[in-house]
């Protein structure tokens, strides 16, 4: 019932914000929380269970050696098993409450809004809690039934009773009753009883049906939800929106217009880096030349100006196997390594790959540097 | 009434059940092979046989088809035969089924080492293959048909409808899929192309796991567990919903593998939706398996045979819970392409595959060797092995696909990709020992089993036709007022059969014949034109490696994707794609947008020695494709079958095309040599990278204003 409950929840609460806005269920780490909430009720719900019915065969061992006891392990049974449902609903209706309240508040952790997080987190933490307590008690009656397995046979059926939380869950019939419902088949051996339907799955079932409904409705029919491409646009505009809003305020904003050589070592430390591991590829890590031109000498191929280097790096030059970077890099990064490279110019590295492009003099103009790009654009395309 | 005596055979059950020993430890090896590969490439030691590409479809294909096809034929000649108390229609096909079966097997390990594939997952097997598949899938038909047709036992058991729905269904799949058009007695083109390839693909590739996986297994759950157990089957009423559900809802549900890709929107909501709507049908099998073992825990804890098939439906509930969370858009948006669908996968193969078919070798043996098992402590240590092996397999792989999503998708203030693709293979590398260590761990504890059994079978006698006796089946069956409506169906296997085949077949129908008919489905992009015939040499050479089983072909609509590998895939961009090649893991990055980002001499470093071109990469490298050269002979009957296929090449392009391949060869050998890189232009590397640099390619060239036409017929035929 939970998964089902946890999805109508999440339809419901999409559904309520319009497509505008995602859930905060798409947010992965909300979602992940979720799914470790259910997991977690699940493996509560199984421990119940088996605590259950372990305190039920010491019942009946009590009930059999003296009346006394019975009582306490019932009460135990009863507190343990609501609150272990009580957890669950719990469980439930705190996701959803999360899911809204990520909605309204705007302070945010992870992505996350707190209260949010402080909910799905409280919640794992109780979840966390019964279950050591299950366990701790789990361990308490099985050391008792070790004992009793070792002196009593397997074989003996003791009629139940009465019937628990978890057979009324499942519209168990008593064991002993068996025979009422046996459906007189008999293949190989096997027969075949005529257990209801357990209600649970039969009610998740149709929640499941419902589900599909409405997610077909509001995708396809009402158009009230995004498709993938429309997704797409949100998260795009969104993402252009924050960036923007970042940028305004930050020192990091530089282009090719802007961009100045830096000198200072942890720049050059940082580009060092980057440098060694990405262009390397193409470049080598001295700088010296492969597959891409050599980065030391005196000639460039799309002039050799601070400003140039950053255009290239930033830009690329697609046609001749220089990606653009911008997308990998940040603008002050672009800045750092155009400056690192700069910097290996005259080191003179072994095997340093012939020349490529024209010559480059650091004072030329803006303007001259143009000209040079153009001219040596033409050299490599005579070259080839 | 007469009661008639006659004999099981025996023979035919221990003939699968020794395949199914062999075969489990031969596929379980190569995987472990492969789990290897992908953190020490050098493994592939350059010898194109071992390579991960060529491995990963030998691993899938011997624990599929080998492993757990055997094991479904073991449990089904075995449990068919005491269901409908007779022996099997035909002892000659009964035989002619199992060494079919294993050539087959065999011939699917040896071609595929070869490299011949037709690179469609889980249906590699090219076209003679297929054929015997299909031929031999028929006589086990006939033999199944024709046992239930001489049944002593007047109605069919559910494991049966479960085997009867198995049969007619993997047959259409198979069908289906498998079409092709062959040029030569190894190769063939698949005669769908892009997002209609991409759908039937998948359609198959679900309902393989569907199908072959889980159905058969059903069906042997619902015999081997009461018996082992010896307790009746928990409700009657839940096998026949949760049967006709399960099989109605499961062949929907193919789409949800092609979320957010250039599938149409309308049948990819039809796979999330129906993924959801089979949590409850599959949980039925769950709860009529557990539920039947009410009174019967104790049993549990002293009979490995049981404790196998506990976990084993445990698993299987795990993994169908699993599987439709997967298939909501926003967890599947961090789940594909990741670790976590090869976590999610291996639940379902290792602990319900791999666990129900050791519980029945547990539960077969002995009884077929009239002897107790040799040691149910071994078997206890094996149960353990496996369950650790299955922990430590699948935790590490749940993180590591997490945390890669994660980093993929990770972004930093000013806007940029936090991570280089390469940053986010190796910082999870860790977490690919730890895999293999799991998987180490579980194929010990297979070898513990092999041990175990063979010293089982040393200490018995074995039993090769086992007497058995029962009353004929009356003319006319008696029926009963107050019997439930389904009896009637049960005793009549044929109508069962044709019932089944409707089942399975409205899906896929209606999923699939609109992709083909309906054109606004796939909006046609004018600037894409078909592949040159150096490039058809050069996909030819990609598929038949399986870089796809590394690669995707699949730029999806999201913020990073689109910022790492360029604009996003469109469907009319695969329409000359036979087969499509979009992928279903991304090891490496998407290819889709690779050509023109690098030059050719990059590629041709890459493939040689892909470290030096990217330091810590974990490719293997393909030296044997600098030696060897493309079958030029064999590019005339490519551009045929093209044409064949609906690819517009000019009637007598057939004259031209090898000229045109060897031109462009001659550029791209040019291009190398002005880096110092020197190559004879009918080498394979060179088709590669024609192929290569042609991806994306088209898409970039396309007009600004046909884009925006794309654009609105994309919106509108939503």
């Amino acid at each position: 019932m939970l998964p089902i409950a946890l999805l109508l929840t999440s339809t419901a609460s999409l559904w309520a914000q319009g497509p505008k806005a995602p859930s905060s269920l798409s947010n992965p780490f909300v979602l992940i929380l979720s799914l470790v909430i259910v997991a977690l009720a699940l493996v509560i719900a199984f421990l119940a269970k088996l605590v259950i019915s372990s305190a039920f065969i010491k019942l009946n061992k009590d009930k059999k050696s003296q009346s006394g006891g019975f009582a306490t392990v019932l009460t135990i049974v009863g507190l343990l098993s609501s609150f272990s449902l009580m957890a669950q609903d719990k469980a439930a209706t705190d996701t959803a409450s999360a899911a809204k309240g990520a909605v309204s508040l705007s302070s945010s952790l992870n992505g996350v809004s707190e209260t949010a997080f402080y909910l799905l987190g409280s919640v794992v933490f109780l979840e966390v809690l019964i279950i050591i307590i299950l366990l701790f008690v789990l361990r308490a009656f099985l050391v008792v039934e070790k004992k009793a397995i070792v002196s009593a046979s397997s074989d003996e059926v003791v009629p139940e009773a009465e019937l628990n939380w978890w057979d009324n869950l499942n519209r168990f019939k008593p064991i002993h009753q068996e025979a009422d419902i046996d459906l007189g088949h008999n293949y190989d051996g096997i027969r075949e009883l005529d257990n209801k339907l357990p209600p649970w799955w039969l009610y998740g079932f149709y929640c499941c049906i419902v589900f599909a409904g409405i997610y077909l409705y509001r995708y396809h029919v009402a158009e009230s939800a995004p498709l993938s491409k429309q997704e797409y646009e949100i998260s795009v505009a969104k993402a252009d929106a924050e960036k923007a809003a970042y940028l305004e305020k930050s020192a990091n904003n530089v282009d090719e217009n802007t961009v100045k050589l830096l000198t200072d070592q942890a720049s050059l430390a940082a580009a060092k880096k980057t440098f060694e591991t990405i262009c390397a590829a193409c470049h080598l890590p001295s700088g010296a030349g492969s597959v891409g031109p050599n980065l030391t000498d005196d000639y460039w191929l799309h002039g050799g100006g601070i400003k140039d280097v950053f255009k290239t790096i930033k830009y690329g030059w697609p046609d001749k196997g220089m990606k653009s970077w911008k997308d990998d890099f940040s603008p002050i990064q672009i800045a750092q390594l155009a400056s690192y490279v700069k910097s290996l110019h005259g080191t003179n590295p072994a095997n340093g790959k012939a020349p490529q492009g024209s010559l480059y003099k650091e004072e030329a103009s803006a303007d001259a540097a143009k000209a040079d790009t153009t001219k040596a654009a033409k050299v490599d395309s005579t070259k080839k | 009434m007469q009661v008639e005596k006659f004999y099981y055979d025996n023979k035919t059950v221990k003939w699968f059940a020794y395949a199914v020993m062999v075969w489990g430890l031969v596929g379980m090896l190569a995987g472990l092979w492969i789990a290897v590969e992908i953190y020490y490439p050098p493994l592939s030691m350059g010898f194109a046989p071992t390579t991960f590409g060529r491995m990963r479809p030998v691993h899938t294909n011997a624990v599929i088809f080998a492993f757990v096809g055997n094991g479904i034929f073991m449990g089904v000649y075995y449990s068919l035969q005491r269901l409908c108390k007779a022996r099997m229609f035909s002892d000659a096909l009964s035989k002619i089924h199992f060494w079919g079966w294993q050539l087959i097997i065999l011939a699917a390990a040896l071609t595929l080492w070869a490299g011949c594939t037709t690179g469609k997952e889980y249906a590699e097997l090219e076209w003679p293959i297929d054929i015997a598949i299909a031929l031999v899938w028929v006589l086990f038909g006939i033999n199944m048909f024709g046992t239930l047709i001489k049944r002593r036992e007047s109605h069919i058991y559910v494991a049966i409808w479960f085997y009867i729905a198995t049969w007619v269904t993997v047959a259409m799949l198979h069908i289906v899929n498998s079409l092709e058009l062959p040029i030569s007695i190894l190769k063939s083109y698949s005669l769908y192309a892009g997002v209609q390839d991409a759908l039937v693909q998948w359609w198959y590739g679900h309902n393989a796991v569907a199908f072959f996986l889980t159905t058969p297994y059903l069906g042997l759950m619902y015999y081997f567990l009461p018996k082992a157990a010896n307790r009746p089957v928990y409700s009657y009423r839940l096998s026949i919903v949760h049967f006709w559900a399960l099989i109605f809802l499961y062949i929907w549900a193919g789409p949800h593998h092609l979320l957010y890709t250039a599938l149409p929107d309308w049948a990819q909501s039809l796979g999330t939706v129906f993924s959801i709507m089979l949590i409850a049908p599959s949980w039925g099998g769950m709860l009529n398996g557990l539920f039947t073992l009410r009174g019967a825990w104790d049993k549990v804890r002293e009979e490995p045979v049981l404790k196998f098939l506990v976990v084993a439906v445990t698993c299987y509930g795990m993994s169908t819970f699993e599987g439709p969370m997967l298939s909501l858009k926003n967890v599947n948006a961090i789940s594909h392409f990741t670790d976590w669908t090869i976590a999610h996968v291996h639940i379902g193969a290792l602990g319900w595959n791999g666990f129900m078919t050791f519980g029945v070798l547990y539960f077969l043996i002995p009884k077929l060797w009239n002897t107790e098992l040799y040691s149910k402590k071994l078997a206890t240590t094996h149960f353990w092995l496996g369950t650790i092996g299955i922990i430590l397999y699948a935790v590490p792989l749940y993180w590591a696909g997490f945390t890669q999503a994660m980093m993929w998708k990770s972004f930093t203030e000013e806007g940029q990709l936090k991570f280089q693709f390469l940053e986010t293979v190796t910082h999870i590398l860790p977490m690919y020992i730890a895999r293999s260590i799991g998987g180490l761990i579980y194929l010990i504890g297979a070898i513990v089993m092999t041990y175990n059994l063979i010293k089982t079978i040393g200490q018995g006698s074995f039993i090769g036709d086992e007497a058995a006796e029962a009353a004929a089946l009356p003319k006319v069956l008696e029926t009963h007022s107050k019997e439930y409506w389904h009896r009637w169906i049960e005793s009549r296997p044929l109508q069962m059969l044709f019932f089944s085949l409707i089942a399975v077949a409205i899906g896929g129908a209606i999923e699939i014949i609109p992709t083909f008919l309906v054109k606004s489905n796939i909006p046609t992009i004018s600037s894409v034109k078909p592949y040159t015939p150096l490039e058809l040499h050069g996909r030819d050479v990609y598929i038949r490696e399986g870089c796809y089983l590394c690669h995707s072909q699949m730029v999806r609509p999201f913020r990073d994707e689109v910022a790492r590998y360029g604009e996003y895939s469109k469907a009319g961009e695969f329409v000359y794609d036979h087969p499509f090649q979009w992928g279903s893991k991304r090891t490496g990055p998407d290819l889709a947008r690779l050509g023109a980002k690098y030059p050719d001499s990059w590629h041709f470093n890459h493939m040689q020695d892909p470290q030096s071109m990217s330091p810590g990469s974990i490719m293997p490298s393909y030296p044997w494709l600098f030696e060897n050269d493309i079958n030029a002979f064999q590019t005339p009957k490519m551009i045929w079958a093209m044409r064949t296929l609906g690819v517009p090449y000019p009637v007598g392009y057939e004259d031209q095309c090898n000229k045109d391949a060897e031109a462009q060869a001659n550029e791209i050998v040019a291009r190398l040599k002005a880096d110092k890189l020197e190559v004879k232009p009918a080498r394979e590397i060179v088709a590669l990278i024609a192929y290569l640099q042609r991806l994306g390619k088209d898409i970039k060239a396309a007009p600004k204003e046909t884009k925006k036409v794309v654009a609105d017929a994309a919106v509108l035929g939503n």
